[in-house]
């Protein structure tokens, strides 16, 4: 549309410049403009204003769509799996109006499992929900089904739910993506998380290599020894240490036996005799060996001491016990878990090694040791809890809970299964008397732990203080609300 | 009540009354219901000692409720309706209470004195004295805006961008005073041309000569016929007596809410109401006016189908309408379509011909199918034909989820070649984009 550009450079630079010619005007409209010229009642500059709105007229009447024979777009492939019911569908829409990732996260970990879609209407949505918070893009991308893939071509934000295997994503997806396929990789199957992480380990830099064997603890194994001895020759110190913490969580990597070697040398269980050598008793005898091979104080063991209670010896002891597993007691002292723990116990020095038996047992899970000393100790320790069976965990979370609230509610908080109605509630009566500590996001982050038959027992955990109070009512009703939508999301997939 | 949830979503003032309105739809909620086909009725225990009555009048969606929320519906009408429209056969009690009887006698008695008071008689004499005034202010003010059009044409629009607010306001106010609100708007409109955007020239030379358009037609009315001096007095900002207007036959159809836009400016919501006539093939454009803190009249929401009559403000395409009668709620009816672009385009031409300034029109168009091009989004007919999509960022993630590529029949608004689609038929039934 030339003619229309030659009214707009008129215009632009004015009639008192310039004015419009005839050969800058389609010749369909000759006629009326000489009329227009011809008018001499008006001024030069309703004449332009006249021509330029029988252009736009002109303009605006002959609009033709523009005809592209070879312009197409591939559409979406057919889907395989079945779309989420209408019911089910609904609570997705109530839940997004919440704007809960954990209820999101649960809404679509119920439609994986049932390998069901989400309507079309709401992928958009969902996508952009993805792009926003990385931990929710596999589940996206699984429930957004072949129309998501095909949608997420036309938006480079969306592009984690193209449809790409486990390993295309290790090898082409961003570094969050790559952490998260290599983290459950890691879960899943542990040797070949490895084997992706030798074949790239060239190629990744100091930070991201430190990232990935942060990763690697998980499921850590005998067979992890070689790739992290190689690694904890890195240059980089920050990669080195990583790679010798790892190896000193394997029971039978070198570090963790020569640490067993010094031990076995170091701590000697006695009997001696008592009340006139009428009857005898085990006694614990802690004692370094005249030499010590100084190399051991280049692994991470501290020569000298940094509490007062712990002489030098004691010390290094001490951080010996904390890095061998506790197992190595047992057949030490050929004796079980809960007579190892009572020699210790008995024992003023052995009473002072009693954390480092506790945080070997956290290093190396050792879920047998951790039920034991958490039977048998005198004291109760917070870094067993993962290590415990759910029921048991419970136990001591509700038996300690008024002695340690923020600590269990912290590890209540990273658990994966439900919590049990008695620690629902012992959270609750915690929060209804802090709630300033605790905003409305706690329920909402963590509704996929809280248990539906709380509802009955909300009322039982109001404070006594009356301000308290109101704000408990005022909680009561959002925690029933999400633990609604909890149920209802339950319900549509298994009605 | 053939109302879909989104839908009764779609009627709430703010995202806080959409969520509310959740909250209640729930049976706990509810201290007594009842519905039958013309009333639906709840009472809500909210923090005071008497539960809020709420009542819906299904037949021509009204709401009202005894809590002293300003909102408008409140939450407790959206809930009770939320909740029927989950859990219908809960509603077992069909005879209406006496509170909801009364309301609904009424809003009969009012329906009854709206039309006496439109039966008074009017001055005829006097109406006539005030017009010539108004005509004669409207003439000056054309003259003054004449002489300022004239002024921006001789030195140039190069300079526009940097005359800034005031330069436009100040003509808009002149045109005020002149009580001729339309060209005020027309100028306000022109001021606000994205002077930062590739292209604005030409935006800003349409609404020039629109406006100048405007002002020779109304200079030159005696000439044109009796529509067309219509559309030149509403640009002009004539109002139309809506008593008058309801006097005129209307056009009873079953009615399809194609899309309801909602502006805010200061504190009045202007609601623009898209309808489709299914049986007539018009269609029309509803205002609404809202002061805030105040419920509007009509209440409706995109997919609903209306059985009303409407009675259309005189143009030569006739467009703007009011609702002269609502009597019902139907569900989906049958209707045709524009069967491609080029149909569209012949009807724009047929416009531009009778109508040089006129504003978007709706269209339903068939079987039409989101294509990429030039890196715009287009949407494409049976023929290969296509049109550019306008506001794309708005619309086209929906549009092309529901679409997956393939063609369906689309409700669009625009004019002159974009076009920005406000909803599409998936699975038969109609979903706003």
């Amino acid at each position: 549309m030339e003619y229309w550009s030659n009214i707009i450079n008129t215009a632009m630079i004015g009639t008192d410049k310039k004015m419009i010619s005839d050969n800058e005007l389609p010749s369909a409209l000759t006629e009326m403009v000489s009329l227009i010229r011809l008018n001499d009642q008006i001024d030069k500059e309703e004449k332009f204003l006249q021509i330029a709105a029988l252009a736009l007229n002109y303009r605006q009447a002959g609009v033709q769509p523009l005809h592209k024979e070879t312009v197409r777009l591939q559409p979406s492939p057919a889907e395989e799996k079945s779309y989420c019911s209408k019911s089910a569908l609904q609570v997705l829409k109530d839940i997004q109006s919440e704007d809960s990732i954990p209820l999101l996260k649960f809404w679509l970990q119920q439609a994986e499992a049932k390998r069901q879609l989400v309507h079309p209407e709401l992928i958009p949505s969902l996508l952009a929900a993805g792009a926003q918070t990385k931990s929710l893009q596999i589940l996206v991308a699984v429930c957004c089904g072949k129309r998501g893939e095909w949608l997420s071509r036309f938006n480079e934000l969306w592009n984690f739910s193209l449809n790409q295997t486990a390993e295309q994503l290790w090898q082409t997806g961003t570094p969050e993506q790559r952490r998260t396929i290599f983290r459950q990789t890691r879960i899943s199957d542990p040797s070949l998380a490895r084997v992706w992480l030798q074949q790239t380990w060239a190629q990744e830099d100091a930070n991201t290599k430190a990232a990935f064997l942060e990763i690697f603890a998980i499921n850590i194994s005998e067979a992890d020894i070689s790739f992290l001895e190689s690694a904890s020759t890195e240059k980089s110190k920050k990669v080195k240490e990583e790679a010798i913490g790892l190896l000193k969580k394997i029971p039978s990597a070198a570090v963790v036996q020569w640490y067993q070697r010094e031990l076995q040398q170091s701590v000697e269980l006695k009997k001696e005799k008592a009340l006139l050598g009428l009857s005898s008793k085990l006694v614990l005898k802690f004692h370094l060996p005249a030499t010590i091979d100084e190399a051991i104080f280049k692994t991470g063991i501290e020569k000298l001491s940094n509490d007062k209670a712990f002489t030098d010896d004691e010390f290094i002891i001490y951080q010996l016990i904390r890095s061998v597993p506790p197992a190595f007691w047992q057949s030490h002292f050929s004796a079980g878990p809960q007579t190892v723990i009572d020699i210790f116990q008995k024992d003023s020095i052995g009473k002072k090694m009693m954390p480092a038996l506790v945080i070997a047992t956290a290093n190396f899970k050792d879920e047998a040791w951790a039920s034991n000393l958490s039977q048998h100790s005198e004291i109760f320790y917070m870094e067993l809890l993962p290590l415990l069976p759910v029921q048991q965990q419970e136990h001591f979370s509700n038996k300690f809970f008024a002695q340690f609230p923020d600590n269990i509610i912290q590890f209540a908080v990273q658990r994966e299964t439900e919590w049990s109605v008695e620690l629902t509630k012992n959270i609750f009566i915690h929060i209804a008397k802090n709630p300033y500590n605790f905003t409305r996001s706690f329920f909402s982050q963590y509704i996929h732990l809280i248990p539906a038959p709380i509802i009955a027992e909300l009322e039982k955990c109001t404070p006594p203080e009356e301000h308290l109070r109101i704000m408990w009512s005022n909680t009561s009703d959002y925690i029933i609300k999400l633990i609604t939508l909890k149920v209802q999301t339950l319900k549509a997939f298994h009605e | 009540m053939p109302f879909t949830e989104d839908q009764i979503l779609a009627l709430a003032p703010d995202e806080a009354s959409k969520k509310s309105g959740k909250d209640l739809a729930n049976p706990s909620k509810w201290v007594s219901k009842g519905a039958n086909e013309q009333v639906l009725w709840g009472e809500a225990q909210g923090s005071g000692s008497k539960p809020y009555q709420t009542q819906i009048d299904l037949q021509q969606i009204a709401f009202k409720c005894s809590c002293p929320s300003r909102k408008f519906p409140c939450k407790h009408g959206l809930g009770l309706m939320l909740f029927y429209s989950r859990q219908q056969k809960d509603f077992t009690s069909r005879d209406a209470p006496l509170w909801v009887t009364d309301w609904l006698s009424k809003r009969t008695e009012k329906d009854e004195k709206k039309v006496s008071r439109e039966e008074k008689p009017v001055d005829k004499a006097a109406q006539a004295k005030r017009q010539q005034a108004r005509q004669q202010k409207i003439s000056d003010g054309i003259a003054e805006l004449r002489l300022w059009l004239k002024d921006i044409i001789r030195n140039g629009i190069l300079n526009i961008p940097d005359k800034g607010f005031g330069y436009f306001e100040n003509m808009a106010k002149r045109m005020v005073d002149a009580q001729a609100p339309g060209l005020a708007n027309m100028i306000r409109g022109a001021g606000d041309c994205n002077f930062y955007s590739e292209g604005w020239q030409s935006a800003f030379m349409d609404q020039l000569a629109a406006i100048y358009l405007v002002i020779e037609g109304y200079t030159n009315k005696a000439h044109l016929n009796e529509p067309a001096q219509q559309d030149i007095k509403t640009w002009i900002g004539f109002t139309q007596s809506q008593e008058e207007l309801k006097v005129q036959a209307g056009i009873t159809d079953t009615w399809l809410v194609l899309s309801k836009q909602s502006i805010e400016v200061d504190t009045i919501t202007t609601e623009r109401n898209w309808l489709y006539g299914t049986q007539s093939n018009k269609y029309a454009l509803v205002l609404q006016f809202i002061v805030s803190g105040q419920g509007g009249q009509l209440t409706f929401t995109p997919g609903m189908f209306v059985q009303a009559e409407l009675a259309f403000y005189p143009s030569i395409a006739p467009l703007r309408a009011i609702v002269k009668t609502q009597t019902a709620t139907n569900s989906a009816a049958h209707f045709t379509v524009f069967q491609n672009w080029q149909q569209v385009t012949e009807t724009e031409t047929q416009l531009c011909a009778e109508m040089p300034v006129r504003n978007e029109r709706p269209f339903i168009i068939q079987q039409l199918i989101p294509v990429q091009f030039n890196n715009q989004w287009w949407l494409q007919d049976e023929d290969k034909k296509m049109m550019q999509l306008k506001n794309e960022h708005k619309s086209i993630w929906k549009l092309l989820a529901l679409s997956g590529g393939e063609a369906m029949n689309m409700a669009v608004i625009g004019k002159e070649d974009k076009y920005e689609p406000v909803g599409v038929w998936y699975k038969n039934e109609y979903k706003t984009l």
